[in-house]
Order: C-alpha cells, then sequence, then structure tokens
C-alpha cells in the first residue's frame, strides 16, 4: 500500500469516527482534508491538527470534543461514543434533580418553599394586572381578556417587513432598472413606472406543546396563546404530545378556547400523562415532513424538560432540528421560579441546542417571547 | 512545520500582521486550494484584517462587499447608468438613429456600473483580494446567490452575455457568528475560527501597532485588557480596542496607568453601558493590581 492510500484510507477512518462522535463531517470535509494534508508536513502533528480542523470547517464549540478525538484516535486507543454530549453536560455543573411527586403532579422541591406572593394589586386595569398573574391563578373571564390581548400581540409577527424590496404593483420606490426595461418598449418615454417595495417577512412558527400531567396548569393558557397566534399569522404548525405526538392545528377553532380544549382532550391520547420528549420529537422530525422547518421556521417548544423517556434520542432530535430551523425557543414555565435550575436530563440535553430559553408563566413572558419571534 | 506555510506566517508578519500558526496554514491552503476561506470570531478578533493583509502580501487590489440586511445582488454585482442611458436616449431622438444600434450603444459596457463583485472578477492586472464582509448580516438568498457564484466565478448580465473571471480572486468571508452560515456556503469554503490573542500575542501586536507605546505601559495595557476578557462581560474588547485605548492613553502622554485614567478612558474598551456599570472602583483596583504586577 503506498503511503498517500495509507493516508487516504486513515482519514476515512477518522471521519468515520467523528461523524459517530456527532460531528457533521460529509464527503466534501473528507475529499477538501485529504487534499489540505497533502499540501502540509505529515511529519508535524500540531499541523496536521491544526489542517483537519481547518479543512474540516469545525465551529469553536466542536473543538474541545475534537481535540480529544484527534488525541485518542492518533494514539490508536477506542473512540467514545458521543463526546461532543460529555462536552455539553460538562458545561452545567451537576446537581441532583430536585422534582418531588405530591399525588397529582410533579413538583420542583425548593429548599425555602414559601409561600407565591401577590402580583396584582386592586384597581389596576384587567390587562396590566394580568401580564403578571400566574397561568395557575387564571379564571375564565381572564382567558377571554388575555385572548384579546395576545391577538395584539401577536399582529407585530406578521407585520414585519423584509429589509430587501421586490417587485410590486403597489406603492413602492420607483425600480429604475425595471421602469427602464418598460420605457424601452415605448421609444424611451415612461409611460409607467416600475415601482419596488419591502414585501411581509412572514414567520413561519412551529409549536410543540407539552400536554402531560407536570404541565397542566399551564397548558390551558399556552394553547390559547396558540390559537391566538394562529389567527393572527396564517403559518403555524400546531402539535400537542405526551407520550405520542398528535397534529392539532386543525383541531382548534380560534376564539373558542374552551370546546378547543375539550377536542382536544379528546383527541390526543394520554391528555395529562407522562412525556416522552425524545421519542415525540423524533417523531416529528422524521414523520411531518410536510411541515416545512426552515430558515424562516421559528420551532417553538412548550414544556418543563421532564422526560420519561430516552435522552439520548431527544438529544439526537434537538440536533436534527437545529440544522433546520432558524431559531429554536424553549418555552418553560418553571422559569418563571427565580429558583429554578434547569438541571433534570431532559432538560440538560435539550439546552445546548436551544438559541433561547425562556419563562412561559404569565403574559409579561409571552410578551418577550414575541420579541424573540419577530 | 511546512516551509511554505513558515513563508507565509513570516510575510505576513512583514506585512503587520501578527499571525499564530494556525492563521498561516489556513491561509496558505486557501490560496493553494483555491477555495475561499471563512473567517469566524467575535468582534475585533482581526477578521477583517486578514484579508487587507492579504491584499498588500500579494500587491494587488482588496475589494469589499459589506453586507447587511437587504443587501441584494443589483448592488452587489452591477447596476446600470440609468441617468446616462437616459441622457444618450434624449440625445438619440434628435440623431434618429436605427433602434438596433442605439440598444447597443446604451447597453455598452460603459454604461455599466461595476459593484464589488463585478469588479472583482473583471480585475485585468492579476487576481484581486475579495473580502465579503459580515456575510452573516445578510439574507440566506443572497447567500446562495454567492453560492453560484464562488463555483463558477462567472456573472451573467442579460444584455451583455456571461463575463468569466479573469483571474480567480482570493476569496476571505467574514462573519460574527449572528447566524449560522448554511450548509452549502459552508462546504465551498475552508474554515478559519479566531479567538482573542494571548498575552504574547497581543503584546506584538499592539508594539506593532502602536510604535509611541513605552513598553512598560504596553505590558500594563496588555495583561489590564487579558485579566478584563476573563470578567463575565457582554462585550468583551477586542484587539481594536487595546489599541485604541493604548493609543488614547498615549495621547495623554500618561507612562502609568493609575485608576482615574483608567476610569476616564474606559471607553474605549468597554462600549456598553452596563459593562461599564458593572466594572465597579473593586473591580477597576483589581484589574490595576493585576495589571502592575510583575509576574
Amino acid at each position: 500500500m503506498s503511503a498517500a492510500h495509507g493516508m487516504v484510507a486513515q482519514l476515512a477512518r477518522f471521519a468515520g469516527a467523528l461523524r459517530s462522535g456527532g460531528f457533521r463531517v460529509g464527503l466534501s470535509e473528507e475529499i477538501d482534508a485529504a487534499a489540505a494534508l497533502a499540501l502540509v508536513d505529515l511529519l508535524d502533528r500540531a499541523e496536521v491538527h491544526r489542517t483537519l480542523r481547518i479543512a474540516f470547517r469545525l465551529p469553536r464549540d466542536a473543538w474541545d470534543a475534537f481535540d480529544r478525538l484527534f488525541e485518542e484516535y492518533w494514539d490508536g486507543r477506542h473512540v467514545p461514543q458521543h463526546p461532543a454530549l460529555d462536552h455539553a453536560l460538562e458545561r452545567e455543573s451537576l446537581r441532583p434533580a430536585q422534582w418531588r411527586w405530591d399525588g397529582q403532579r410533579v413538583r420542583l422541591e425548593m429548599p425555602d418553599e414559601r409561600e407565591r406572593p401577590e402580583g396584582d394589586t386592586p384597581g389596576y386595569s384587567p390587562e396590566a394586572a394580568l401580564r403578571r398573574k400566574p397561568f395557575e391563578e387564571f379564571s375564565e373571564s381572564d382567558l377571554a381578556v388575555m385572548e384579546r390581548l395576545v391577538a395584539q400581540l401577536a399582529r407585530r409577527l406578521a407585520t414585519r417587513r423584509s429589509r430587501r424590496r421586490v417587485p410590486t404593483a403597489a406603492r413602492g420606490v420607483v425600480d429604475l432598472r425595471r421602469s427602464f426595461r418598460r420605457a424601452l418598449a415605448s421609444d424611451g418615454d415612461f409611460l409607467k413606472l416600475a415601482r419596488r417595495a419591502r414585501p411581509l417577512d412572514e414567520t413561519r412558527l412551529v409549536i410543540l406543546f407539552d400536554t402531560s400531567g407536570s404541565m397542566d396548569v399551564y397548558t390551558r393558557v399556552l394553547l390559547a396563546f396558540a390559537f391566538a397566534l394562529r389567527r393572527v399569522v396564517r403559518r403555524v404548525e400546531i402539535f400537542a404530545f405526551n407520550t405520542t405526538l398528535v397534529r392539532v392545528t386543525r383541531m382548534i377553532a380560534p376564539g373558542k378556547v374552551l370546546r378547543s380544549l375539550e377536542s382536544l382532550s379528546a383527541g390526543v391520547p394520554d391528555w395529562s400523562g407522562g412525556t416522552r420528549i425524545g421519542a415525540c420529537l423524533a417523531e416529528f422530525v422524521a414523520l411531518h415532513k410536510d411541515v416545512r422547518v426552515d430558515r424562516n421556521t421559528v420551532v417553538v417548544c412548550v414544556s418543563d424538560g421532564l422526560d420519561q423517556g430516552d435522552t439520548e434520542l431527544l438529544e439526537r432530535s434537538m440536533r436534527e432540528l437545529r440544522s433546520r430551523a432558524g431559531k429554536i425557543i424553549w418555552l418553560n414555565p418553571l422559569l418563571g421560579d427565580a429558583r429554578y435550575r434547569p438541571e433534570c436530563a431532559g432538560m440538560r440535553a435539550a439546552l445546548p441546542y436551544v438559541d433561547h430559553f425562556a419563562p412561559a408563566h404569565n403574559l409579561d413572558s409571552l410578551r418577550g417571547l414575541l420579541r424573540l419571534v419577530a | 512545520m511546512n516551509e511554505q506555510i513558515r513563508a507565509t506566517q513570516a510575510a505576513m508578519e512583514r506585512w503587520g500582521y501578527v499571525a499564530d500558526p494556525e492563521i498561516a496554514t489556513a491561509v496558505y491552503l486557501a490560496r493553494e486550494m483555491r477555495k475561499p476561506l471563512l473567517v469566524e470570531g467575535e468582534a475585533g478578533v482581526g477578521k477583517t484584517e486578514i484579508a487587507k493583509v492579504l491584499a498588500r502580501m500579494l500587491s494587488t487590489e482588496l475589494v469589499r462587499l459589506q453586507c447587511y440586511e437587504g443587501l441584494d445582488s443589483n448592488t452587489a454585482l452591477y447596476e446600470w447608468n440609468y441617468q446616462r442611458q437616459l441622457l444618450r436616449l434624449k440625445i438619440a431622438e434628435r440623431e434618429a438613429r436605427n433602434p438596433d444600434e442605439l440598444e447597443d450603444l446604451i447597453f455598452g459596457r460603459e454604461y455599466l456600473l461595476e459593484r464589488p463583485l463585478l469588479r472583482a472578477i473583471t480585475r485585468r492586472e492579476g487576481p484581486a483580494v475579495l473580502l465579503i464582509d459580515e456575510i452573516d448580516r445578510a439574507d440566506e438568498g443572497f447567500e446562495a446567490f454567492l453560492l453560484e457564484l464562488l463555483s463558477d466565478f462567472q456573472i451573467t448580465i442579460p444584455e451583455l452575455g456571461t463575463i468569466r473571471a479573469e483571474h480567480v480572486p482570493v476569496v476571505v468571508l467574514t462573519s460574527n457568528r449572528s447566524r449560522e452560515i448554511g450548509d452549502a456556503l459552508r462546504r465551498r469554503c475552508l474554515y478559519l475560527y479566531l479567538e482573542h490573542p494571548g498575552f504574547e500575542k497581543e503584546l506584538r501586536i499592539l508594539r506593532g501597532k502602536v510604535p509611541a507605546v513605552s513598553e512598560q505601559l504596553a505590558t500594563t495595557v496588555t495583561r489590564f485588557v487579558q485579566r478584563l476578557r476573563a470578567q463575565p462581560l457582554r462585550k468583551l474588547p477586542g484587539v481594536a480596542e487595546t489599541l485604541d485605548w493604548a493609543q488614547a492613553l498615549v495621547r495623554l502622554h500618561r507612562d502609568v496607568l493609575d485608576a482615574e485614567t483608567a476610569r476616564a478612558t474606559l471607553g474605549c474598551l468597554l462600549k456598553d453601558e452596563q459593562d461599564i456599570k458593572s466594572t465597579g472602583e473593586e473591580r477597576l483596583a483589581e484589574l490595576l493590581a493585576y495589571a502592575a504586577a510583575k509576574d
């Protein structure tokens, strides 16, 4: 076997090891790496290392894992299963989980559990007071007020204009290029000016809802929020999940939150049961290919991350979503509690892939969401 | 180390860029493999500077395309000089010319305004250095368009036909990672990630770029900034900020750094209100003590 051939074979094995370690290293990376290695001093270990990093196009957050893999591989030791995952986990200091089952739902156990302070003062406008009111305390009439408010907030989503200008038949700035072309047809007279304007840049939303028991108190209000969004933004897809994933976009009658909720709990099996987030996300990624998830899509996952399933599956699905979506927002109602730390396994696995990790326990926090989305 | 990489490193240093082996390797590989170089990293670590130094090294023209949200291919490629074309048409009315002839005339090369990308591929004297700065700010649509250009290095103008690159330019793309660059574009490039420089490197950059600074002040300033970067800040100061700060201190004729001067000139380093506020007297004193220490 020639030296060059041996090098290529070794490179291919190394690339394979990288792939199984969770790196996105494709054939074009391998080809570039081979071409690059032919140009450098192969006896200089540091130089080979640098060259591979450049040719494999590894982003900064993958360096540590890559370095470890490089070392182990070059020393001929066994390749670990998931270096990228190990790395992500190391960043958070690990403390034991603090969840307690109180007979009805899973609760956060705090060292100094105290009464939640009352946020609302009499004499406020209902909306102002509602904004701070925790969802646990929402009544039916609160829901109606909230729907109005949310609709108003959600409109902002649908009215963001792109910075680019595209041809339009309506008003806009004069497009000289096209006007000129038109004028040629009439001997250089500008009979009608062509115009350009900024199109509406509609964000697509995919909302994935956790309807398991631990989310019960929030589900109703958060779903109401999703309904309101749907009325304003045309391109919203809503999924509910617990142990299975159900597409609920069409089960929803806008404006009738309660009735929709009833039909939902009838249509979604195991409503208020346990959760298998990983399996449900994997199903979403694998099966719902018709739901477009691209750079214009914001994926909103609403869950407390209390997963009973496979966290490795959750991690893999999150990585897949990350590579496709423009933005991933994880709303966790528990985050509204200042003492909360995302320490359960599911949440830890998902966090490295999330752009915004935000609370969703009152209307003010949902307002924050609109800012993130638009 | 490969001789040519060493030579690249030396050449970059000669032109005022302190390059560590990683940077030299990336620049060398990009040139040899004729691939664009995608440089990512925080603001102020010297991404753009790489392209500038390359242009000086190769003694060629630097063509720069600054990306922004809403940048479209017209602005990046070419535009017709409509005003001139109109004028020509009006004059032509009196001359009663043949229409075909007229069209050839007003869609000639001299009515074409070259924008950066067209300029980069039509340079005759040799390959230009094309800097596509902050590509993460442009829309994805523009990225796709760029992809086509970077693979074929030719541009089709409907009125003129296809223009092929005279010389394939040396392309450097930079990104602040405000969003992820698409996979397809990434695949076309070699990749370099720049970090904030370490103490030795930053000191060398500082001495090179601000010769007026005394040895002692340069050491103090560099130690201060290195320590400052370890603080939890919203916006870490880059090398550019270090240079600005040293420059300011030189102008103020300060040879030693005291608390009062540091406080007054902190705006050179920290460009975020909250960062300035969070750097209180106590922390400032601690930073200064660290900076002044000898070890």
